[in-house]
């Protein structure tokens, strides 16, 4: 049993090369794109205090609109900056309708009220686009969808291309939005409402103006994510469990960091990978990718409650 | 316009059990047009409902009588599932629990409630056993069936099994684990490794370590037990990883034009096993056609209805219907109640002849069931996908039964004595 768990995995490891370097290539796609799911919490719950439950449900309903736009034979490109109007349109009525009614009310009502959001967007989702798998327009949106084989020590790696841009394109997001960020007085505003939104409402920064601004820019993550999903396996509203996958990314990350949200998710989509091709299938039946992520995230919050990145809070009374 | 209709059915099904006054007899199906499961469900809910519409619009319903065949969304959640059974068994003379996870638990229900379940080729496969699973009927065919002629299927192959080694890719969950007892036996008489890799239900969409698996363990083949999304997940991570479509072979719930035709070119040469056959020139479809398609009564599509599972929809309500009219010829009665139901279901006799006179020639092979087998054994045909759509890759392929008898006694009994007391039907001698 040692022998499994200390030294088999290692030797297979090494014995195997360009399978270690395929494990760790499709758990860096799989951790780009939960870290894709995670920033757009993140965003959200640093300018507003609010767990986004709907941010699965956002994924699903921007990508289902992007391929039902283009069914109704609108070009692919126009589909997308039609669907980025959509997603504009989603944030403005949610910050109009729901949230700012809600403003000074505690932080559970406003979680509970994404509750309604996400099954609001599943009704109407499913009344406009039907509730059957539909193909993402990868090709039409210039992603190609090809592979490339390398055989690094005389073996064997498949990288896919649309693999390739996703990551590439994830990583133009992330640099973007964090320049975005740092750098620009909107970027500041919002950062500067997550650490105190009665002080930088007291120096003119609009409450409203910045909900609707994040919730947009989470709608743009989450038809970044649903595109990048969708290339995978099609759109359905099965794309809502992979919400679920982010929740594991905040406890490592810390619902507060973006960087957390980034490393966390870079961290979870390769350990979980690599622990259930060497140690979970060989000695556990496989499948272990359903609870490993949370098991690693508990024994982190034992050490650290507040997450590797996140900040610890201090509250007077 | 189509999804304002489904809006429409949504609210029907997810308002049943309120204050509707049923008219006619009623057959509750436990429907999953929505969540991470409805690309399979709405096809096949869609040609169930056709066909029960079509029977009350071209024949004023089966004796005479209508077909109330109303709706309760469960989004394939089996604690939704139950809430609908006990929504709906109020009037019921059936439930049509749409899962192995619900099944399993509105089994015991059943039988104090004196209903009967018809799962149409799914459900536990014990339930084969009408000694013991007295109320329940899984006709045309079980999943141990279904395993049993995938195995037949590739022993014919390449020098047979022996020595081979079989992937077992399937849904975490109860319906997935279904035929394992099967294929472990059959590993073991016939010399070839079986090697389960399951998918949690959060994976199905994500299954690069499932197929990172495959590549390494190098199976011969990989049968596929999957439901919803993990079929378009499974055969687009198959086609990544390029290993060989003519060797991967799916379970009925696994061969979905929608899901193949994701993948289009690239998928040729997938197969499913099954015991439905889509037959757009079938007398059924014409009469679907002109009574519920331009009547404007029907929710689905030309595209959807030329596939496998709106066809398999419209035979699995063809059993319904057997049923009723069977029972009702039996008791002299059009009004049938629940216990009539299951003399009827228990005495279907589906012929050639009578496929022929129900315009549904090829669309299912003939059965029989009766007091002592439930499951009837149709046999199935093995299903390819050319590109576009699935084709007959195969003759009429029937289950060996009598290799899994003893284990559908074993399972039965085991069931039986852990729910004890277990009420048994000693009019029915052991399943043949």
């Amino acid at each position: 049993m040692l022998n499994d768990i200390f030294i088999a995995p290692f030797a297979d490891m090494i014995a195997a090369p360009d399978f270690l370097l395929q494990v760790l290539w499709e758990g860096l796609v799989s951790g780009v794109l939960y870290a894709l799911i995670a920033l757009g919490f993140v965003l959200i719950f640093r300018s507003s205090r609010i767990f986004n439950f709907a941010q699965g449900i956002m994924v699903v309903f921007a990508a289902l609109t992007l391929v039902g736009l283009h069914a109704m034979g609108v070009p692919a490109w126009v589909s997308f900056a039609l669907t980025l109007g959509v997603m504009f349109a989603l944030a403005w009525s949610i910050e109009r309708v729901v949230l700012r009614p809600l403003v000074g009310q505690p932080d559970i009502l406003l979680f509970m009220a994404t509750i309604g959001i996400t099954l609001f967007l599943i009704g109407f989702g499913e009344i406009i686009f039907g509730g059957e798998t539909k193909q993402m327009i990868t090709s039409e949106l210039g992603i190609p969808t090809g592979s490339i084989t390398l055989e690094p020590w005389g073996g064997l790696l498949i990288m896919e291309e649309k693999d390739i841009t996703i990551v590439v394109i994830s990583g133009l997001l992330v640099a973007g939005l964090l320049a975005f960020l740092g750098k620009t007085r909107m970027g500041r505003a919002i950062r500067a409402l997550g650490d105190d939104h009665q002080a930088a409402m007291s120096v003119g920064i609009s409450l409203q103006t910045i909900w609707v601004l994040v919730w947009f820019i989470a709608g743009i993550i989450a038809l970044m994510t649903g595109i990048a999903w969708g290339a995978r396996a099609g759109v359905s509203f099965a794309l809502e469990v992979i919400a679920y996958k982010a929740l594991p990314v905040l406890m490592l990350g810390g619902l507060e960091s973006i960087s957390g949200a980034i490393i966390g998710g870079l961290m979870i989509g390769m350990l979980e990978k690599l622990f259930e091709i060497y140690w979970g299938q060989p000695l556990l039946g496989g499948n272990t990718e359903t609870w490993f992520a949370f098991v690693l995230a508990l024994i982190i919050l034992l050490f650290r409650p507040q997450g590797l990145f996140g900040e610890k809070i201090i509250e007077r009374v | 316009m189509k999804h304002w209709k489904t809006l429409a059915a949504a609210a029907v099904a997810t308002t049943v059990g309120s204050a509707v006054l049923a008219e006619g007899l009623v057959t509750p199906n436990l429907s999953y047009r929505t969540g991470p499961f409805a690309a399979t469900g709405i096809p096949l809910m869609n040609g169930q409902k056709d066909y029960m519409e079509m029977l009350n619009a071209r024949d004023g319903g089966i004796g005479g009588i209508k077909i109330d065949f109303t709706e309760c969304e469960t989004g394939y959640s089996t604690e939704k599932g139950v809430e609908c059974y006990e929504k709906t068994k109020g009037e019921a003379i059936v439930t049509q629990p749409w899962s192995t996870g619900i099944t399993l638990q509105v089994l015991p229900k059943t039988n104090v409630d004196e209903i009967p379940i018809l799962a149409p080729g799914y459900g536990f496969s014990p339930m084969a056993d009408g000694k013991t699973f007295q109320w329940a009927f899984n006709a045309p065919s079980g999943y141990w069936d279904g395993a049993s002629m995938i195995v037949s299927y590739l022993d014919g192959k390449d020098g047979g099994l022996s020595g081979k080694k079989v992937a077992f890719l399937h849904l975490d969950h109860p319906y997935g684990k279904e035929p394992i007892p099967l294929f472990e036996k059959k590993a073991a008489e016939m010399g070839f490794e079986f090697l389960p890799i399951p998918v949690g239900l959060k994976e199905m969409q994500n299954q690069s370590a499932q197929w990172l698996q495959v590549r390494r363990e190098r199976p011969d083949y990989v049968v596929m037990w999957g439901w919803g999304a993990m079929n378009a997940g499974a055969i687009t991570e198959a086609v990544k990883t390029k290993f060989p479509m003519e060797n991967f072979i799916g379970v009925w719930w696994s061969g979905h034009d929608a899901d193949l035709a994701l993948v289009g070119d690239a998928g040729k040469g997938y197969k499913s096993i099954s015991w439905s056959f889509p037959n757009p020139d079938a007398g059924v479809m014409a009469d679907i056609q002109k009574h519920v398609v331009d009547a404007g009564k029907s929710l689905s599509n030309a595209d959807e209805m030329s596939g496998v599972f709106y066809g398999r929809g419209v035979v699995m309500s063809m059993i319904l219907a057997e049923g009723i009219a069977a029972a009702q010829a039996e008791f002299g009665t059009a009004e049938i109640n629940a216990s009539q139901l299951r003399w009827g279901l228990e005495n279907l006799n589906i012929t050639e002849a009578r496929l022929a006179e129900l315009g549904m020639e090829g669309m299912v092979p003939a059965f029989s069931t009766s007091c002592a087998n439930h499951t009837g054994n149709s046999g199935g045909w093995m299903l390819e996908w050319d590109g576009s759509k699935f084709v007959k890759a195969s003759d009429h392929l029937v289950p060996d039964t009598s290799d899994y008898a003893a284990l559908i006694a074993e399972k039965a009994a085991e069931y039986a004595t852990a729910n004890a007391p277990w009420p048994m039907n000693e009019s029915c001698d052991a399943p043949s």
